[in-house]
Formats: C-alpha cells, sequence, structure tokens
C-alpha cells in the first residue's frame, strides 16, 4: 500500500458509495425530470391524486442566512491558522502511508498540539460514518 | 385529466386497476418475480411488450393517492435495478393510464421506434449521480479566513445583543451563502473537468441544499464504472475533511432522457 493516489474507499478520501437512492436523491431525481406521459398518451390517461410532496429545500431565504450566522458564532476558530500540518499528519497516520519521515512529522505534530487550545479535530475525521449525514437533507 | 377510458376496459384487465408506468425497456427485459413497485401493499411489476420495446408496469388501485415515500423509493428502485443491466427510458413519477391496452396501442405502438431509437442510444450506459456537500466547519471557517468582512461582520455579531444584531446576522449569512455559491461554481467547475475527462456527458444540476458543493449527473458507460469511482476518489481526497463525496448509480438516465428530444 504505498500507491500515492488511493481510489474508490482507500486511503484518507474515501466517498459515500450507497447501493440504493435515499428519498431525498429520490425527490430530486424522479419528480422533474424523465418522460412526461402527457407528451405521448392523451386519450387513456388517468388523473390520480398525488400526495403533496414540499420536501425542497429553498436554498437562499433569510432563514439560511440566520442559521449560517449562528453557525459562524458557534464556530471555533481559535485553532485557525495552525490547522493544516496536525491534519495532514492524521491524515496520513489514517491514509496507511508509511514513510520513513513519519516519526519526525509526528513529533512536529505532538509539538504543534501542546499549543493548540484543543486536540486534533478526531470527530471530523470518520469517512466511514458520512452516511449520517443524508438525514440533514430530509 | 378525467378517466375518459373507463368504458373501454378490455377483458383480463380489472376495471378497479389503472396501470401505473415506470419506463419503458427494450423487450427482452425480464421482470424480477420478487421486484415490488408503488402501492400499499407494494405491487407487482409486470412487462407489457409491443415490437422491441416494452413497459413497466404496475396495477394499482385508481382511488388511492399515491406519492408517499415509499412510492417515490419504489419508482425509483424499479427503475434503477433495471438501469444497471439494460437501458431504460425512465418516466416522469405519477403516470398513470387506464390499462394494459393503452399502454400497448397508446403509448408502445405510437412512439415504438422513436423510444427504441432511444434506447438503442443508452445502450451500455446509466446515469450516475455525483454529489458533495461541504462540510459546515471547514467551509465556515475557509471563508472567514478569506474575506476580512465576513470576520468583521462576526465581530459586530458577537459585540451586540441577540436583537440589535439581526441585520448584521443576516448580512453575515448571506455573505457566507454568497460565497457558498461562488466555490461551488469553482468546485463545481473543477469535477465537471475532471468527469470531462473521462469522455462521459455531464449535467450539472441545480443545488437542492445550501451547502450543496457539487451536483452533477453523469451518463457513462457500464462498464467503465470503476474509472468514475477512481475520478470521485481523487475529488474526495483532494477535498478531503472540506467536501464529502458520494456517487450514486447506476441510475435510470433521468437527466439524460427528455421528451421530444432524445439525447442527442
Amino acid at each position: 500500500m504505498t500507491t500515492a493516489v488511493q481510489p474508490a474507499g482507500g486511503g484518507g478520501g474515501g466517498f459515500d458509495r450507497p447501493s440504493s437512492s435515499s428519498l431525498a436523491d429520490v425527490i430530486d431525481t424522479i419528480l422533474d425530470k424523465g418522460l412526461v406521459i402527457d407528451a405521448y398518451v392523451r386519450v387513456s390517461l388517468v388523473g390520480i391524486e398525488l400526495l403533496t410532496i414540499d420536501a425542497r429545500i429553498v436554498v437562499a431565504s433569510v432563514d439560511t442566512y440566520l442559521r449560517f450566522a449562528e453557525a459562524v458564532n458557534r464556530l471555533d476558530i481559535s485553532d485557525n491558522e495552525q490547522k493544516g500540518l496536525p491534519d495532514l499528519i492524521q491524515d496520513m497516520n489514517e491514509g496507511g502511508a508509511k514513510s520513513r519521515t513519519k516519526g519526525a512529522l509526528e513529533a512536529a505534530g505532538d509539538k504543534l498540539k501542546d499549543f493548540l487550545a484543543e486536540p486534533a479535530d478526531e470527530g471530523d475525521r470518520e469517512p466511514v460514518n458520512r452516511g449520517r449525514r443524508r438525514k440533514d437533507e430530509d | 385529466m378525467a378517466d375518459t377510458a373507463d368504458t373501454q376496459a378490455s377483458e383480463g384487465n380489472e376495471r378497479d386497476t389503472v396501470a401505473y408506468i415506470y419506463g419503458i425497456v427494450p423487450a427482452d427485459v425480464e421482470s424480477d418475480p420478487e421486484a415490488r413497485g408503488i402501492g400499499d401493499p407494494p405491487s407487482e411489476i409486470a412487462v407489457v411488450r409491443h415490437g422491441d420495446i416494452a413497459a413497466l408496469v404496475s396495477h394499482i388501485s385508481p382511488d388511492k393517492p399515491i406519492g408517499k415515500p415509499e412510492d417515490l423509493t419504489a419508482h425509483a428502485q424499479v427503475l434503477d435495478a433495471t438501469a444497471g443491466v439494460a437501458p431504460v427510458l425512465p418516466l416522469r413519477f405519477g403516470a398513470v393510464v387506464s390499462d394494459e391496452d393503452a399502454v400497448t396501442s397508446e403509448l408502445l405502438a405510437e412512439h415504438h421506434d422513436e423510444f427504441a431509437s432511444a434506447l438503442r442510444e443508452l445502450d451500455g450506459k446509466a446515469e450516475y449521480v455525483v454529489k458533495g456537500r461541504y462540510d459546515e466547519q471547514a467551509v465556515l471557517k475557509e471563508i472567514l479566513q478569506e474575506s476580512e468582512d465576513a470576520a468583521r461582520l462576526r465581530e459586530a455579531v458577537k459585540e451586540k445583543p441577540e436583537d440589535a444584531a439581526r441585520n448584521d446576522r443576516i448580512a453575515l449569512g448571506e455573505l457566507i451563502n454568497n460565497a457558498i455559491a461562488a466555490k461551488r461554481e469553482v468546485d463545481t467547475r473543477k469535477a465537471v473537468e475532471k468527469l470531462g475527462e473521462l469522455g462521459v456527458t455531464v449535467n450539472v444540476r441545480e443545488p437542492t441544499h445550501e451547502r450543496d458543493a457539487v451536483y452533477v449527473a453523469c451518463l457513462a458507460e457500464v462498464a467503465r464504472q470503476s474509472d468514475l469511482e477512481k475520478v470521485v476518489g481523487e475529488l474526495a481526497n483532494a477535498w478531503e475533511g472540506r467536501v464529502h463525496m458520494r456517487l450514486l448509480g447506476p441510475l435510470a438516465a433521468y437527466d439524460f432522457v427528455v421528451t421530444k428530444q432524445p439525447q442527442e
């Protein structure tokens, strides 16, 4: 496992590969895309009651703005400037990329972490758990 | 939208059901006896054939409204299960005609050549959807670093009581929203460029979430799916911690099958 570029699923840059679409994916897809039956069938068309579907998220409303402002307010940016290196080190460790300089880099990371108010953000780096984000869309 | 064909219901078709159509496929497609479609209880899937083409159909009650979440996912699943093995022309959700005869005579017979040629064009291909969503923390930090205005507004909001800061909050949120839109444009362009190198046809979708980074559909060879996965993996690597990537597919070619204007 020494290849530099790690394809699908390997390494730190994993992506979700669900076997079927979530409801949110489906709503984006089947309600306003695909062939329109009215264009092909006129005589035998049957009007059947469609339940109202209002799951689309309105982009860019005042509510959106206020939510973003709130998120910024909660944001802890104390580790802003120095975020780069510890992150990089963690990526390398998690990605399984073994390097001769690993020891040295780790030491540097430890030093940096000493300066930081909080430990490197472990919680953000769980590629396998990304599926849960889907509930954001519902 | 009246039920005008009621009186013509033919033998063998129950008058108390109507034909729900999922999509159009080549005539040699077999239906999976285990597969279930829309309705409660979930309906069976029939293949109604005419010449070289066929429609995937369920018999449902005309009296019950449709569109529950299970109906929507069933519609997509019926089509997407087919898309991996055969070309399929998806119909928009909610296509209902009086009975199987109407499917054959009005839909399939009248438009046979048009559908058959669209299916030939899709042969071996399916739709894949590439979705990227910004990590909220990461993208907000990025914006605060890049925009002095954002950083200034953030301070203003902090210093004032909540009521007094409302306008500043809205201004800050709008600024962030616009900054994300600008990032989306750049990142979408990068993704489209990389996907384009594979020679796949790409359709950029409208964002449906405020933190959408990339939302594109591609029409790609099913046999070359691994190439697509590789590219999405590379994008995920490049954007690690910043954008969460998803790849859906093979799906029916919803974005590339257009009424009156079959692809290309």
